[in-house]
């Protein structure tokens, strides 16, 4: 009896041996903190797995069990890799770089075993495969357009443009398109005109008006490369043949967008990590604010919160199993270290506050975040009165910068809140990194993150 | 109500260094000292004290009857004591060996070049047969690097060298158990077997590990067991389920057959090389 119990548990634990993965996307728009985040959260891993104390809340959760990460190899993968040692190594030099924008898709995939606790320790080892995509934030918003026809996003568009507070921007290419005859012609010249006059405006919204809602990303932040003919289109409505070609470039675009960036992540995610920097659209005012809360709720509508009857019949049909339903949320703000900590509660209120999951099936949870930190906590005396704020290096500047960028609101901020200033984020340089970055970065709340996503093997 | 601060930005009248981050600091466990137990102790005392006294007086005893017998008896007291700390010498050589797979483990995971390429010329130093990689390893300059060749290398010829060792192991438990008359002998003569043949795989990795040793091994390769599991699945799941972890069975005394005798060999093979090697394989 005995032998056969054994003989089962060690057939189970034959089964579990295998090496599942746990994808996990990052949603965040251009500046959330994207590559940092990921360059933070591999390099801590492995500085756990080498003893190392880097993310004190995932100790904690180990109880003395020693974690074992390494960078999956990337074998016939057409996904190229992220590049962690380079980022480090920008972080780690002296000075300091930060990562350069991303322009191309890249992903992370980490090999972690967490040993067993208790009775179940000599089962051995859990194995999982952690994987991240990196991709410019710009194209996030690419994500909505799988759900829309080319008719539908135009007239959506259009409206949104004539709408604008700075209808200025705007003027040029909404003239150029309503001027446009009825029935007009698929001529190649009206297609370059109008798509450069309708890229100009997106980076005048971006550059100008700090707006982050702009489709299509590509147009912002195009592949390296010549761009194809498919990626030349613009907004038009009505019936005609210019329109038809810029119907089917936007449908070539769509598909573009779901072999690139949907498929290989966004199709079948285990877990979701949201980043808003919060704290720069406080600084931008209350149009950019509410522009990048609409641009996120958008691109986290397009992801799959659930699986539903047709999912599991098209599964059936082609032998698979269905799509994963996401089954961990964590929003976070970004940039915490910019704040003190007695403001950092409110900050967490505040993305509480903006966010939420659509079907209420995921478990969430809320976290301020400093993927590579760069300030100390200190207490500045201003005209006699004690006020919590932040000590850092800016970029260039020898001396450090005492910094309070005014108070972050614990809920959607009103009229009053605009009323006053909030300060622009400097561009602070990251800590030192302890032994060159093999000791792990320098994070604020990250830990407690990684702790919240991994749940599941860490116990 | 105080309204709230104005916001600033104000830099400091001195230049400073770069900021560091406070070194987080991990809760560690009390270590368990076992030296602390006044039972163990005081039985370590006595066992030990009472036979030395016992000695010392049978010496003193046969002096005082004959010179020439105290003398012999002091020989013979000197010789057996001496052997015994050989033994104790060899035991605990095995046992910092053992130890030795656990600090380099530690190095080569560090991520630190220096020490990695350190801690391989010193796993090397206990496998002589394999310095022919010493010049490529001086040229390897990243910690993957000298991994990668150390796992190509050495660690691969380390494998394979296990592999025949458990598949030999393997033929002769198959005719020992035939051959062995009566079925409860099965237990003694295949425990035998993988006893030595864990002594065998130690000694390929450079080790001489001496009762101890090889105690403190066999607890290894029982924890490395799971960890064989999973390459073992191609193989035949089943029948791997009812060996991979043969200290358990032995212990309970259940041996199923020649051919499950044979299949425990080779994972047991598989298993003590786990045990021995720094290089983890993924």
């Amino acid at each position: 009896m005995v032998a056969t119990i054994l003989s089962a548990g060690r057939l189970a634990t034959d089964m579990l041996q295998l090496r599942s993965t746990i994808r996990i996307g990052i949603t965040g728009l251009a500046r959330a903190g994207k590559t940092a985040l990921l360059t933070s959260l591999a390099a801590n891993l492995l500085a756990v797995s080498a003893g190392r104390p880097a993310l004190p809340a995932v100790s904690d959760r180990l109880r003395g069990r020693r974690l074992r990460v390494s960078i999956a190899p990337a074998a016939a993968s057409n996904i190229p890799r992220f590049d962690v040692a380079s980022h480090v190594a920008a972080l780690a030099a002296d000075p300091p770089r930060w990562p350069a924008r991303t322009t191309a898709v890249s992903m992370l995939a980490l090999d972690v075993d967490v040993p067993r606790e208790g009775l179940l320790a000599p089962l051995g080892p859990q194995r999982r495969r952690l994987e991240f995509l990196d991709y410019p934030g710009e194209w996030l918003l690419d994500l909505p357009l799988l759900g829309q026809s080319f008719a539908d996003w135009s007239e959506m568009t259009l409206r949104r443009l004539e709408t604008l507070n700075s209808s200025e921007i705007a003027r040029p290419f909404l003239g150029f398109v309503r001027g446009l005859p009825l029935g007009v012609q698929a001529d190649e010249a009206l297609t370059l005109t109008g798509h450069r006059l309708y890229a100009e405006l997106l980076r005048r919204m971006r550059d100008e008006a700090g707006l982050a809602f702009l489709q299509p990303g590509r147009f912002l932040m195009p592949p390296p490369g010549a761009p194809p003919p498919w990626t030349e289109f613009f907004p038009l409505p009505g019936r005609s043949p210019l329109a038809d070609l810029m119907q089917v470039r936007f449908n070539a675009y769509a598909d573009a967008v779901r072999r690139d960036l949907m498929s290989p992540m966004f199709g079948d995610l285990d877990g979701l990590v949201v980043l808003a920097d919060l704290l720069s659209a406080l600084h931008q005012g209350p149009a950019s604010f509410a522009d990048a809360r609409s641009a996120l709720a958008a691109a986290a509508d397009a992801l799959r919160w659930d699986r539903s009857w047709t999912d599991w019949l098209a599964a059936f049909a082609r032998l698979k199993l269905p799509p994963q339903a996401i089954r961990r949320v964590a929003f976070a703000a970004t940039k915490a270290d910019h704040i003190a900590a007695r403001q950092r509660g409110n900050l967490i209120a505040l993305m509480r506050r903006l966010t939420h999951v659509p079907d209420g099936s995921a478990k969430s949870a809320v976290f301020a975040i400093a993927s590579v930190r760069c300030t100390e906590d200190v207490v500045e005396t201003l005209a006699g009165r004690p006020v919590s704020a932040v000590r850092g290096r800016i970029i260039g500047e020898p001396r450090p910068a005492r910094y309070y960028p005014g108070e972050v609101p614990d809920g959607v901020p009103d009229d009053l809140f605009w009323q006053h200033r909030f300060l622009a984020l400097p561009d602070f340089e990251p800590m030192r990194l302890p032994e060159a970055g093999r000791g792990g970065i320098p994070q604020l709340g990250l830990d407690a993150l990684i702790a919240f996503l991994l749940t599941e093997i860490l116990g | 109500m105080n309204a709230a601060p104005e916001p600033f930005l104000l830099l400091e009248p001195e230049t400073a260094p770069r900021l560091e981050a406070v070194p987080a600091l991990l809760p560690t466990a009390e270590p368990v000292r076992w030296l602390r137990s006044p039972t163990l102790a005081g039985a370590a005392i006595l066992g030990i004290g009472i036979p030395v006294l016992w000695a010392l007086w049978l010496v003193s005893a046969l002096f005082d009857r004959w010179g020439t017998l105290g003398w012999a008896g002091l020989a013979i007291l000197v010789c057996g004591i001496g052997l015994i700390c050989v033994g104790i010498g060899r035991e605990l050589r095995g046992l910092s060996a053992l130890r030795r797979v656990d600090q380099l483990r530690v190095e080569f995971a560090s991520g630190e070049a220096g020490r990695v390429q350190r801690a391989a010329r010193r796993w090397l130093q206990g496998l002589p047969q394999h310095s022919e990689i010493l010049p490529a390893l001086a040229a390897a300059d990243t910690p993957e690097a000298v991994l990668a060749l150390l796992r190509s290398g050495p660690s691969q010829a380390l494998q394979d060298a296990t592999e025949v060792l458990g598949r030999a192991a393997a033929l002769q438990s198959v005719a020992i158990v035939a051959a062995t008359p009566l079925p409860a002998m099965d237990v003694l003569t295949v425990g035998w077997c993988g006893v030595r043949l864990i002594r065998q795989v130690a000694a390929l990795h450079g080790m001489r590990p001496g009762v101890m040793g090889t105690l403190s091994l066999l607890q290894k390769t029982a924890l490395a067991a799971a960890t064989v599991a999973a390459t073992e699945i191609a193989v035949n799941a089943a029948t791997h389920a009812m060996v991979s972890h043969p200290l358990l069975r032995h212990l309970a005394g259940d041996v199923a057959g020649a051919g499950v005798a044979a299949r425990r060999m080779i994972v047991l093979a598989r298993a003590a090389a786990v045990a021995c090697s720094p290089i983890l394989r993924g």
